[in-house]
C-alpha cells in the first residue's frame, strides 16, 4: 500500500533520513521503532508533506506522494497523528474533529461520522464542547486520533500515541488501534514502547540513525534484542 | 463633565476606526506570528487608488470607498507573497524587514503616481451633527462606529461560523497540525492577509473622509495606530484589538481636549508603556504557545 524508497531528508546539510525504504502492507499494523534521534519522526512527517525529501520516493497505491502539499496528501488517503498530538488548544472538541474533515464535503455524512466517532469515544462525547486545551493528556490523544480519522484515511500513520501517558491509558490506545485495524484501516505505526508495539505488529522495522537496519516479523528477533536496539541502538548495545 | 462625556463620545467613535486597524494587524499576526509592518501603507496604497480616480476620472463617494477597500486588499496581497510566503518558517525577522522595506516601496509609488503633498479625499457626508441632550454627535462619526461595530461582528462570523474561519483559527492553534488536518494553510493565510488588508482599508477610508485629505504618510500612520491599538489589546487577540482601539481613542480624546495635541501623543505611548510594563502581553493578550515557532508555519 505505501512504498518508501532510497528516502533522504536533511536538515540543512544534516541528514536524517539517509536513504530509507520499507513497506506498509495493506491490512495491517506495521510498526516502525528506534532510538531517539533515529529519524522515525522526521520519516513520518515527511511522509505526510510538512518536510520535503531530497530524495527518494513515496508511493501510496502506487502514486508518488513526495512533492505534494500536506492537504493533497489527506485527500489522497493517507492521514498522521502527530507526536505529542498537537490538537488545537483554543477550539472545543466538536471543532477539533471538523478541522479534521476540512477536505471533505458533504455536512451530513460529517455528523455522521463525528456521532459514529463520540460512539468510540465516549470521553470525548461528554466534553464536545470543551476546549481541547483543557483535556487530560490521555483524552487529547484520543481527540488528535479522531481528528486525523476524520479524514477517512485508508493510512492511518501514528507517531508515538503512548508518550507521556499512564500506563492504563496506554493499553486503551493500543485497544483502539487494534479496533480501527480490525474496522480495515491500515495502520503504521512509530512506537518507543517496543513491547505493546510488537504485541500488535504484523511486520515491523528497526530504525537508527536515519537508516533501517532490521526489518521482520514479530517473532524473528528476541523482544529482548529488539528492545535492546529500541532504545539503545546497535552502536551502544554492542559497548 | 460634559467635556469629560463628550470626549469620550468622541473617543469612542474614532477609536472604532483604530479597533477596525488593530483587528486587521491582529488577524495578520495570529495567522502569521509575524509583524507585517507595511499594513498600514497598504492600506494607503488602496486610499491613494480611490483618490486617482478620483483626481482622473471624477469618482465620486461610493467609488471611492469601493477603491480603497479593494486597492488595500490587493496590496495586502502583494505584500502577503512578497515578503511572507517566500520567507521560511522561522524567519518572521526577514518577513518583519522586508515588509518594511515595501513599506518605502509602496510610499514611493503613491508619491510617483499622485506627486503633490496632498490631495482633498471625499467626505463620507457634510450634514449637520447630531444633538443628544447636551452632547454631539458627528454623522461621519457616527458611521465609523456603525461600521466598525458592523465588520467587527462579521470578521467574528467569519472565523467562529465559516469553514475558512475554522480553518484559520487551525493555523493559529497550531500551524503543524493544521496542515496535517488537511487545511491549505498557504491559502488560507493569504486569504487572511487579503481580509485583514480590506478591513483595514475601510477604517482607512473612514478615517480619511473625516480628515478629507490624504497624503502618504497615512501609511505610517495608520501602522502606528494599528500598532499601538492592537499591543494595548494584545497582540493576536480580537476582543483585545477591539478593546485597544477603543481605549486609545478615548485616551487621545481626553489629552486633546485636556492638553493639547502634543501632550496627547506623549500620553497615549506613556498609557502604551504602562500597560506593557504591568501586562507584557496587553489586556486580553494571552502568552504564545510554546510551540508557536514550530517549523511549516508559512
Amino acid at each position: 500500500m505505501l512504498e518508501v524508497a532510497s528516502l533522504v531528508t536533511a536538515y540543512g546539510k544534516i541528514e536524517a533520513l539517509k536513504g530509507v525504504s520499507l513497506s506498509v502492507e495493506r491490512g495491517g499494523i506495521t510498526c516502525l521503532l528506534g532510538p531517539n534521534g533515529a529519524g522515525k519522526t522526521t520519516l513520518m512527517m515527511t511522509i505526510a508533506g510538512i518536510l520535503r525529501p531530497r530524495r527518494g520516493s513515496i508511493r501510496f497505491d502506487g502514486a508518488e506522494l513526495a512533492g505534494l502539499t500536506p492537504a493533497q496528501i489527506v485527500a489522497r488517503g493517507v492521514a498522521l497523528v502527530p507526536e505529542n498530538r498537537l490538537v488545537f488548544p483554543q477550539m472545543s472538541v466538536r471543532e477539533n474533529l471538523l478541522a479534521g474533515a476540512y477536505q471533505r464535503s458533504g455536512a451530513s455524512e460529517i455528523a455522521a461520522d463525528t456521532k459514529r466517532l463520540y460512539e468510540r469515544f465516549p470521553r470525548l462525547s461528554e466534553r464536545r464542547e470543551q476546549l481541547a486545551g483543557t483535556l487530560s493528556g490521555g483524552e487529547q490523544q484520543m481527540l488528535a486520533v479522531g481528528r486525523a480519522l476524520m479524514s477517512r484515511p485508508r493510512l492511518l500513520l501514528m507517531d508515538e500515541p503512548s508518550l507521556g501517558l499512564a500506563p492504563i491509558v496506554v493499553d486503551e490506545i493500543f485497544r483502539i488501534i487494534a479496533e480501527l485495524n480490525a474496522d480495515g484501516t491500515t495502520v503504521f505505526l512509530v512506537e518507543q514502547n517496543a513491547h505493546k508495539a510488537l504485541q500488535v505488529a504484523r511486520r515491523f522495522y528497526l530504525m537508527e540513525q536515519g537508516r533501517v537496519t532490521f526489518s521482520g516479523t514479530p517473532g524473528q528477533l528476541a523482544e529482548d534484542e529488539v528492545i535492546q536496539r529500541a532504545y539503545l541502538g546497535t552502536r551502544r548495545a554492542a559497548v | 463633565m460634559i467635556d469629560f462625556v463628550q470626549n469620550t463620545l468622541d473617543g469612542v467613535m474614532i477609536g472604532s476606526s483604530y479597533a477596525l486597524l488593530a483587528l486587521g494587524f491582529t488577524l495578520i499576526f495570529g495567522v502569521m506570528r509575524r509583524l507585517n509592518l507595511s499594513y498600514g501603507p497598504t492600506i494607503m496604497i488602496g486610499a491613494y487608488l480611490g483618490t486617482l480616480l478620483n483626481v482622473q476620472l471624477g469618482a465620486g463617494a461610493a467609488a471611492v470607498a469601493g477603491a480603497t477597500v479593494v486597492g488595500a486588499a490587493l496590496a495586502g496581497i502583494y505584500v502577503e507573497r512578497l515578503c511572507f510566503a517566500p520567507m521560511a518558517a522561522g524567519a518572521g525577522i526577514a518577513s518583519m524587514v522586508s515588509s518594511f522595506a515595501i513599506w518605502m516601496q509602496l510610499e514611493q509609488a503613491a508619491i510617483l503616481v499622485l506627486p503633490r503633498h496632498t490631495y482633498a479625499f471625499l467626505p463620507l457626508t457634510t450634514g449637520a451633527p447630531l444633538t443628544l441632550g447636551p452632547f454631539l454627535v458627528r454623522l461621519d462619526y457616527a458611521a465609523m462606529l456603525v461600521a466598525a461595530a458592523a465588520l467587527a461582528a462579521g470578521v467574528y462570523l467569519i472565523l467562529y461560523r465559516t469553514r475558512l474561519g475554522l480553518g484559520l483559527r487551525a493555523i493559529v492553534g497550531n500551524p503543524v497540525a493544521a496542515h496535517l488536518a488537511g487545511i491549505d494553510v498557504r491559502f488560507s493565510t493569504l486569504t487572511a492577509f487579503a481580509l485583514a488588508s480590506a478591513v483595514g482599508g475601510v477604517a482607512g477610508y473612514l478615517v480619511l473622509a473625516v480628515d478629507q485629505q490624504v497624503t502618504p504618510m497615512f501609511g505610517m500612520w495608520a501602522t502606528f495606530k494599528g500598532l499601538i491599538a492592537m499591543m494595548l489589546g494584545g497582540l493576536g487577540s480580537i476582543p483585545g484589538a477591539l478593546l485597544g482601539g477603543l481605549l486609545l481613542g478615548v485616551v487621545e480624546a481626553q489629552a486633546q481636549w485636556y492638553f493639547g495635541p502634543h501632550i496627547r501623543d506623549l500620553l497615549t505611548y506613556a498609557v502604551l508603556f504602562l500597560v506593557l510594563v504591568v501586562r507584557p502581553t496587553g489586556l486580553m493578550g494571552e502568552a504564545p504557545p510554546a510551540d508557536a515557532a514550530a517549523p511549516g508555519r508559512a
